[in-house]
């Protein structure tokens, strides 16, 4: 082209800028990876690690939702119909095919994705009509599951996973399920298809105007904020031995996936972290002592956040003091 | 033609009323404030609660039961938007804001229905003699004629109200066009709350039809009816109140007839398969605007 | 080289593009002027790809661009501006040119220098950490300028990039742009009402009337032909 020479001697300046945005993601890094060590002492130490296995469910489910709602720029009200297909897949695999576990659990975040593509036309809907949307798909999803003959999906009594229980060996599949979608997210905020995402989040249309391929950069998005809901329905099968339509495709998976995504901030990568620990060990104590309100309170709870703290405890934290962004990923 | 069918279509035809009274209570909220009201079928729920109260513990009959609910929850409506709403206009995202502002309320309201009346299913009991009449070989219950007449005189009332009265105008303005209403020297923000009453007033009055015409009712049933809504305002059409009637009665209609010949979930498969084939081939809906990214 | 020809677009009753030719050769500046609504913006959008003509032919360097997706337009090497900057409020400088190099072979440190010289050259480079957001409208048209020139564009189109920008800052954009045409091998479509930059700028100007060309020339001929000073009022 003939155009004055742009070849690249790496400017020092251009370390100097990569290392000051660098510093974020090393945090969060840390963050994650004592938060994944911390999780993987918890089975030698204590004799229950019930809560933190549904610690680390809430973590990932939050952290999917992220990428729904912080990345990508949807509402997914149907969330949970990835979490719902994910454990069917592993019940139907492992308990009406036989066959053996983990290939079951890989069925799980196919059969998410698969659900994902699927549901690609959606993805061209606003805001509050393609909520609607995926909400309406994952009561046709249930509702077909529930009404299939026995043989195929248990019909409304759902299946029972006889002869998987192995707890530890469950526990350490939903860590490493946990892992994945940390280290996806993380990827996401530091690589160009992130930047894509929020781009387009910004302004889709000047995104395209610029060369980006809207729709498929979409998609990838949504492809990898399904299969993480999948894998953790499929382990939390395994984890319980039990599932059933009513409870795998539970309105309330969905809400609370955006309840502690929301608490954090989505705008955020530890963010909907936070919110979950925050928040699960808030549920937790509550519901040991006052089981009876406990679904008044996450009602209220949104309530609250929404009024007050609409981008989260991370994120207004940010709006008060934006020097904080550099430490803040 | 197969009675069955007939009937299906006459229920279709009522239910459809119904649908299209949750749609309107919907449309009139989203169009004057943008707001989602997820909590629509909770309110609805409440309202069905508040007849069997008043029935119960006051003697009080349900259709006289109806226009109180219908002021009284006007009231708390009105009073709800100003606790609840202005915030919501100033954030970053006024919309996904103030929909998982008001999922937040459907998921509170449930829980606290859930709490005072436990959970098992309430009936309204309140019978109309007589209870059945037939026409021919089509047999109605009487409470599902007298639903339909009491929705129809709520439609024409609300019809009125939106096209006869000065308030009814200004809202209709506001549907229109929020800023210019403001210029023009009405109190936006009083409307807007008379907006949002009206829309809680209907969910409730609705919710007293409903306890008429159907045999229970329990504190988690307000997700069903919210979703119903949606898909008559997906099918009709955002912002177009007479869209909403003809979605909801696309909608009554399909899914009863669909419930004369397979189980209810089937039936509401098909009927859900409908908006979201509505949203595939024509998504703005049957009227309104469109509402692609 | 950018070919357009009898290009033709309606929004139900109303014309907006009644017939356009134009031919832009490479280097290039094109000025484009015309009363508001007469349809310099439906035409840009029309050869970025924002509206499909009802009929006529847009070809770039003899490729059609007929039909191609938005997205596909820009990978062919047409950049564009708007008349209210959109860039990317809540993404950095940098970021905001590092992600229009979507379509770059180029590695990290490449991409990053063409970043820093085009932020230099609109003399943002200090602010480059920066949120889009917090710049001000003439920084920010300054920044959507940059934004598409680090994809190495072919042609670029300007809506009104004068708009709302003071004297100092259309000096700089004036060399800008002249430097664009000139070193970087781009052609240009400038759609502006400020009638001393696009006399200054244009090799050729066309003034648009109504959906179509009322006339065209340089600076000079424009300047005094009568067709011209009775449609648009002292040009």
């Amino acid at each position: 082209m003939g155009s004055p020479d742009f070849a690249a001697t790496a400017s020092s300046q251009h370390r100097q800028d990569r290392s000051v945005d660098r510093l974020k993601y090393r945090i969060a890094l840390g963050l994650f990876a004592a938060l994944v060590a911390a999780l993987a002492a918890v089975p030698l130490l204590a004799a229950n690690a019930s809560f933190a296995f549904y610690l680390m469910v809430w973590i990932a489910m939050a952290t999917g939702m992220n990428i729904c709602v912080g990345f990508t720029g949807y509402l997914p009200f149907g969330y949970v119909v990835f979490y719902g297909v994910g454990a069917y897949a592993t019940g139907i695999c492992f308990k009406l095919l036989g066959l053996p576990i983990v290939v079951a659990l890989l069925a799980a975040g196919l059969a998410g994705a698969v659900v994902a593509l699927l549901m690609t036309p959606t993805l061209r809907l606003k805001g509050v009509y393609f909520g609607i949307v995926s909400l309406g798909l994952a009561t046709i999803v249930r509702l077909l599951i529930s009404n299939l003959p026995e043989s195929f999906t248990g019909g409304s009594m759902g299946l029972i996973l006889a002869g998987a229980n192995n707890p530890t060996h469950s526990y350490y599949a939903m860590l490493a399920v946990m892992t994945l979608a940390l280290a996806c997210v993380l990827w996401l905020s530091t690589s160009r298809l992130g930047r894509q995402l929020r781009a387009i989040k910004d302004d889709d249309g000047a995104a395209a105007c610029i060369g980006i391929n809207v729709p498929r950069v979409r998609l990838k998005a949504w492809l990898l904020a399904a299969i993480i809901p999948a894998l953790v329905g499929g382990v939390e099968a395994w984890y319980t031995n039990v599932v059933d339509p009513e409870y795998s495709f539970h309105v309330l998976i969905t809400a609370k996936s955006i309840i502690y995504g929301m608490a954090g901030g989505f705008g955020t990568i530890i963010g909907p972290v936070i919110g979950a620990i925050a928040l699960v060990g808030i549920d937790h104590v509550i519901w040991e002592r006052f089981p009876l309100i406990n679904l008044l309170l996450l009602g209220m709870v949104i309530i609250l956040l929404m009024l007050f703290l609409p981008r989260g405890v991370v994120g207004s934290l940010i709006k008060r003091r934006p020097q904080l962004r550099r430490y803040i990923a | 033609m197969n009675s069955l069918l007939i009937q299906g279509l006459l229920n279709g035809l009522i239910l459809g009323a119904i649908y299209g009274l949750i749609g309107l209570g919907l449309n009139i909220v989203y169009g004057v404030l943008r707001v989602v009201n997820f909590a629509h079928g909770e309110f609805l729920v409440i309202g069905a609660y508040f007849a069997w109260v008043l029935l119960q513990y006051l003697g009080i009959n349900p259709l006289l039961a109806l226009p109180i609910s219908f002021v009284v929850f006007f009231g708390v409506g009105y009073l709800l938007y100003f606790l609840l709403v202005p915030r919501m206009s100033k954030s970053d995202d006024p919309e996904t804001s103030s929909l998982l502002l008001m999922f937040g309320v459907s998921i509170a309201l449930s829980a606290t229905l859930l709490l005072v009346f436990e959970a098992d299913s309430r009936t309204l009991e309140f019978a109309i003699e007589p209870v059945f009449l037939s026409f021919g070989q089509i047999i109605l219950p009487t409470i599902r004629l007298v639903a339909l007449l009491i929705s129809v005189l709520l439609v024409a009332a609300l019809a009125y109200f939106l096209y006869r009265t000065q308030v009814g105008k200004a809202l209709r303005a506001i549907i229109m066009n929020k800023d210019a209403v403001s210029i023009v020297g009405i109190n936006a923000e009083r409307l807007s709350g008379v907006a949002f009453g009206l829309g809680i007033a209907l969910a409730a009055a609705t919710g007293v039809i409903v306890a008429l015409v159907f045999p229970a009712f329990s504190p988690f049933m307000g997700n069903d009816y919210t979703l119903i809504g949606f898909v008559v305002i997906v099918l009709g059409g955002l912002g177009h109140p007479i869209g909403a009637l003809i979605g909801a009665l696309l909608y009554g209609v399909t899914e009863q007839v669909a419930a004369v010949y397979f189980n209810p979930s089937i039936a509401t498969i098909l009927g859900f398969s409908l908006m979201i084939a509505m949203i595939f081939i024509r998504p703005s809906g049957l009227l309104g605007q469109r509402q692609l990214r | 080289m950018l070919t357009v020809r009898n290009l033709r677009k309606s929004f139900g009753g109303l014309q907006a593009l009644a017939g356009v030719d134009i031919t832009l050769p490479d280097e290039s500046i094109l000025g484009v002027i015309g009363m508001n609504g007469s349809g310099k913006t439906t035409m840009l959008n029309c050869i970025n790809g924002i509206y499909i003509p009802d009929s006529g032919d847009i070809a770039l360097d003899g490729a059609s661009l007929l039909g191609l997706p938005v997205h596909e337009v820009a990978g062919r090497g047409v950049g564009r501006t708007f008349q209210v900057p959109r860039v990317f409020q809540h993404l950095s400088l940098l970021d905001n040119l590092d992600v229009a190099q979507t379509g770059s072979a180029a590695g990290n440190d490449d991409r990053y220098a063409l970043s820093e010289y085009w932020l230099k050259k609109v003399e943002l480079l200090r602010l480059r950490h920066n949120y889009a957001e917090e710049l001000s409208g003439g920084q920010q048209k300054l920044l959507e300028l940059a934004r598409i020139m680090v994809a190495r564009p072919k042609v670029i189109l300007l809506d009104e990039p004068f708009a709302g920008v003071n004297p100092q800052l259309a000096q700089m954009l004036i060399g800008i742009i002249s430097e664009i045409a000139s070193r970087h091998h781009c052609a240009v479509i400038l759609v502006s009402h400020d009638l001393t930059s696009i006399y200054q700028l244009s090799h050729h100007i066309i003034v648009m009337n109504e959906g179509a060309i009322l006339t065209q020339g340089d600076a000079a001929t424009v300047k005094s032909d009568p067709a011209v000073i009775e449609a648009y009022l002292g040009a």
